[in-house]
């Protein structure tokens, strides 16, 4: 059997560090990122989590599209984008995400700010993917000067772009599907999709009250470190951090006796009120044909692409 | 659902709304909450429950709204008991005001909130919607229906709560600690609201104040037990059965009794005016601001110098900047400016060796205790400093004498009362021996008990005081200085005396206390009128007897019988304030004249 070999260009090493310093470059600057969201999350609890809740009635196609043709719409388009396998279809899926982030007139900060905070998980792919990936015959290998034992292989960079492309798209389409309508609207569409009551239920209280808890942490922090707690790794800090959850256990534990009484009180009886809903128009129709259709084309695109390659 | 325009409330088949006979309750770990309470309800009665932290006052609430379940007695609401379809019915029309509104605001949105009673009442969503919206109109929070509640300040949670019971129409209203953590206009605002509403109301409260406006009757509970079952009038006027049961609040009225002395009368004795005013600065900010990461200024440009010995009271609305200041004095932000502790520069380098200077004491207790035992709470402090074992120890005995809590070591900080709470995470800061100490809403959730122990506890206490606070009483008893906050800029820093004679503060500050002030110079003007039985004469027309003749005529004749006595205090010169004990006068403008009712009707005889 004939040895294969695969096409190779031979940089200096210099090259692979610049690149690394570069991916670290993005490394930091997705910390820093973080590190804000995180700083913001102390004073404004909501602002890291995911906008899962539109605070103010849009006028915009998104806010106007009835929950369950958008969910199923924009599910389904994830769902398509992720099946794709070459770069330039999954470069127009994020296009498309970004043009609905853009139609639905949401923040571009803070979209992109929830992209940087996923960098620093995705670099990684970026950095391992091309050096672990299998050759194959007529892949593209780029040796490094002495380090000609590890050829980085230009395929599984292709690929770690791809996951990266993927994993934007499918994060920037959570935006218009979850921040243009109140969350309770949108469990609604969930539960007419068939999703449990009990499940919706669970989320729209856990959405609610992860804030409380949030400040509850918050304050008891606090109030260690107002009485010189020393955070590490010690026995003594070990049992300070046990009484901490214990204690938090606990008045969480009473809390959700408090917020059930308080909604027995309030005439609950193992079911959420159903609010208006509305009948689903054809506009709501057209968006999910539009939106699924634009996902087909992408996937046979694809497809097509990949036989004829 | 078969939906409704409008809902039709439950037949009424007796007199009472509420009928409780012989209902005793016990929590599962044995604890005896409810012990044979009987009492009756009224349509449009107004009831203040009242009594000491633990007297059972929330579980009689919860029985009232069938959240715990009769154990023992009867309880009936419009004539039935709470059989499973009458208790549905009637938890539509009997509305529950929690003392956190985070409990009762578990929707996403204040809209949706306010909408899920009015929607589990079977109303049509359009019904449901304008109620909704004229409740939230009702409690002035029109404009943040799309808002979620935690984006909401307190007082406007509280609102936003209340709005989701409005919503109902609800033919009652439990109200359990309606004010507790309200700012005194949120307070206002509140009452003002209440006192609109057409139904009954049951109110759990420490703040007698705010009873007395609102409600005609009381019912006084101690350990379970009815002790006292009539108007709120009768029970403020007697001190003494407020003292009995621990609700005295008169120690807040001595001052306002005798505002000629002058306002401010700290009597905490810690150094003389001049060595504070000479000594160099504790705390020192200049320049300080502070901003959070939504860019909300909570701070601007604050200088403020606080000297060791000195006693400081910071005070403004909710919302003022008060807590982010408390907050960096502590070290736990790091705004923009100079801030100096004991000399030395506050960086983020050292900004957490601040809690080994400045103690805080936080506004819930629940924040800062979470030991499973009173000792080991307080030595968490001392441990944390590096003290050894011996000397952990003994500041642990020696702050837990301090509060009142010797004997309490191996007691469970969970289990303990909300003052006893408090005086511990006072305790757990003493033990530390800060050299300032921050006290932040100190009588919030107390009872006036706990309230009055204490102010005496803090009025011993020889240490750089400051003081956060909307209750002025507090703040006249404890501060020479006051310093007012507001929209996060110091626009006040004068001498407390100054600052109760300050004209502006209402309108600045919303520190409005009209109706607090009001109340109190009534319950005063009522704690000076006492019942007297004596002898004494009245001309009077009425039958009498002649031996065997009968006849009437006016005439004057000696009788022995309990009437209310109006007087003047004379206060005594050598105890002007603290003792405030004194003599009986009658008024002058009122000599002794009153009505006799029945007194003509009684036959008997007398000497002509």
């Amino acid at each position: 059997m004939p040895e294969v070999i695969n096409p190779t260009i031979e940089l200096p090493l210099y090259i692979l560090l610049v690149l690394l310093c570069l991916l670290a470059g993005c490394f930091v600057l997705a910390m820093k990122a973080v590190k804000n969201m995180a700083a913001a999350l102390q004073e404004q609890p909501d602002a890291m989590l995911p906008l899962v809740d539109a605070t103010k009635p849009g006028t915009t196609p998104l806010h106007r599209w009835d929950a369950r043709f958008k969910i199923a719409a924009i599910i389904g388009f994830a769902f398509l984008t992720v099946s794709l396998h070459r770069s330039l279809y999954i470069g127009a899926a994020l296009l498309v995400a970004a043009g609905l982030v853009s139609l639905a007139r949401l923040s571009w900060s803070r979209s992109l700010r929830r992209i940087m905070a996923m960098n620093g998980f995705l670099a990684m792919f970026l950095v391992v993917m091309p050096f672990t990936a299998i050759i194959h015959p007529d892949d593209t290998l780029i040796q490094f000067g002495a380090l000609s034992s590890w050829p980085l292989n230009l395929r599984g960079l292709e690929l770690a772009v791809q996951i990266v492309g993927k994993a934007w798209t499918v994060a920037l389409l959570m935006e218009p599907l979850l921040a243009t309508a109140p969350l309770g609207s949108t469990l609604a569409g969930l539960t007419r999709l068939g999703v449990p009551d009990k499940v919706a239920e669970l989320l729209l209280i856990a959405h609610r009250y992860i804030h409380v808890f949030f400040g509850e942490l918050q304050r008891m922090r606090c109030g260690m470190e107002a009485r010189a707690f020393r955070s590490g790794f010690r026995l003594g800090a070990l049992r300070d951090y046990g009484n901490f959850v214990g204690m938090l256990l606990v008045r969480s534990f009473e809390r959700t006796h408090r917020v059930y009484d308080a909604m027995q009180a309030r005439g609950y009886a193992g079911l959420m009120p159903q609010q208006e809903v509305g009948k689903a128009k054809a506009a709501d129709w057209l968006k999910m044909i539009l939106l699924v259709v634009v996902g087909l084309i992408l996937l046979i695109g694809d497809r097509l692409a990949g036989g004829a390659a | 659902m078969h939906q409704l325009a409008s809902r039709p409330p439950l037949d009424q088949t007796g007199e009472t709304l509420f009928s409780l006979r012989d209902v005793s309750f016990s929590y599962p770990n044995g604890t005896a909450a409810l012990d044979t309470i009987s009492l009756d309800i009224a349509p449009g009665d107004r009831i203040a429950i009242v009594g000491q932290n633990g007297a059972g006052k929330s579980t009689l609430l919860k029985h009232l709204n069938g959240l715990l379940p009769t154990q023992d007695g009867t309880l009936t609401y419009k004539g039935l008991p709470f059989d499973p379809d009458h208790l549905r019915k009637a938890r539509l029309e009997i509305g529950l005001l929690f003392q956190d509104p985070d409990d009762q605001l578990f929707c996403n949105s204040v809209e949706e909130d306010v909408l899920f009673g009015p929607l589990n009442q079977g109303l049509a969503p359009d019904v449901a919607r304008s109620k909704c919206e004229a409740a939230l109109a009702d409690v002035g929070l029109e404009a943040l229906g799309a808002r979620p509640p935690h984006r909401l300040s307190y007082g406007q949670r509280k609102r936003a709560a209340l709005a989701g019971l409005l919503a109902m129409e609800p033919e009652v209203l439990l109200l359990d600690e309606p004010t507790a953590n309200l700012d005194p206009q949120q307070e206002e605002l509140l009452l003002q609201r209440l006192k609109d509403y057409p139904g009954t109301i049951v109110c759990i409260t420490h703040n007698l104040l705010f009873a007395y406006e609102l409600c005609q009757r009381t019912v006084v509970l101690e350990q379970g037990r009815i002790h006292h079952d009539f108007s709120l009038r009768e029970l403020v006027s007697h001190r003494a059965a407020l003292r009995g049961h621990g609700l005295d609040f008169s120690f807040r009225f001595v001052e306002q009794a005798l505002p000629e002395n002058g306002g401010s009368e700290v009597t905490t004795s810690p150094g003389s005016e001049e060595s504070v005013v000479a000594a160099e600065p504790l705390v020192s900010l200049h320049d300080y601001s502070f901003a959070y990461p939504d860019g909300t200024e909570a701070l601007n440009g604050v200088n403020l110098q606080i000297r060791p010995g000195e006693k400081l009271a910071i005070v403004g609305e909710n919302g003022a900047g008060k807590t982010t200041l408390v907050s960096c004095l502590m070290g736990l932000q790091l705004g923009r400016g100079l801030y100096r502790l004991n000399g030395e520069t506050v960086s983020a380098s050292n900004r957490k060796q601040s809690c080994r200077t400045v103690g805080l004491v936080f506004q819930d207790s629940a924040d800062q205790l979470f030991c499973p035992s009173c000792a080991e709470e307080v030595a968490f402090g001392p441990r944390q400093l590096g003290l050894d074992k011996v000397e952990t120890e003994r500041r642990v005995g020696s702050a837990l004498r301090q509060v009142g809590l010797e004997g309490y070591e191996e007691r469970v900080p969970l289990h303990l009362s909300g003052g006893e709470r408090k005086r511990l995470a006072l305790a757990a800061v003493l033990a530390m021996q800060p050299d300032v100490l921050i006290l932040d809403e100190p009588t919030a959730g107390l009872d006036p008990d706990g309230e009055e122990r204490l102010l005496n506890i803090i009025r011993n206490l020889d240490v750089t005081l400051v003081l956060v606070s909307h209750d002025l009483f507090f703040v006249r008893q404890l501060a020479r200085r006051t310093v007012v906050l507001h929209d996060g800029m110091l626009v006040q820093d004068y001498s407390t005396e100054s600052f109760f004679n300050d004209a502006n503060l209402t309108t600045l500050n919303q520190l409005d206390f009209t109706y607090r002030n009001r109340c109190g110079l009534e319950i005063m003007k009522l704690q000076h009128e006492h019942e007297h039985t004596h002898l004494h004469s009245h001309l009077h027309e009425h039958e009498h007897r002649h031996g065997d003749q009968v006849h009437s005529h006016p005439h004057e004749h000696e009788h022995e019988h309990a009437h209310t006595f109006s007087h003047t205090h004379h206060a005594h010169p050598e105890k002007p304030v603290a003792a405030p004990e004194h003599g009986h006068l009658p008024r002058a403008d009122k000599p002794h004249q009153h009505d006799h009712p029945g007194h003509e009707d009684e036959p008997h005889d007398h000497d002509h």
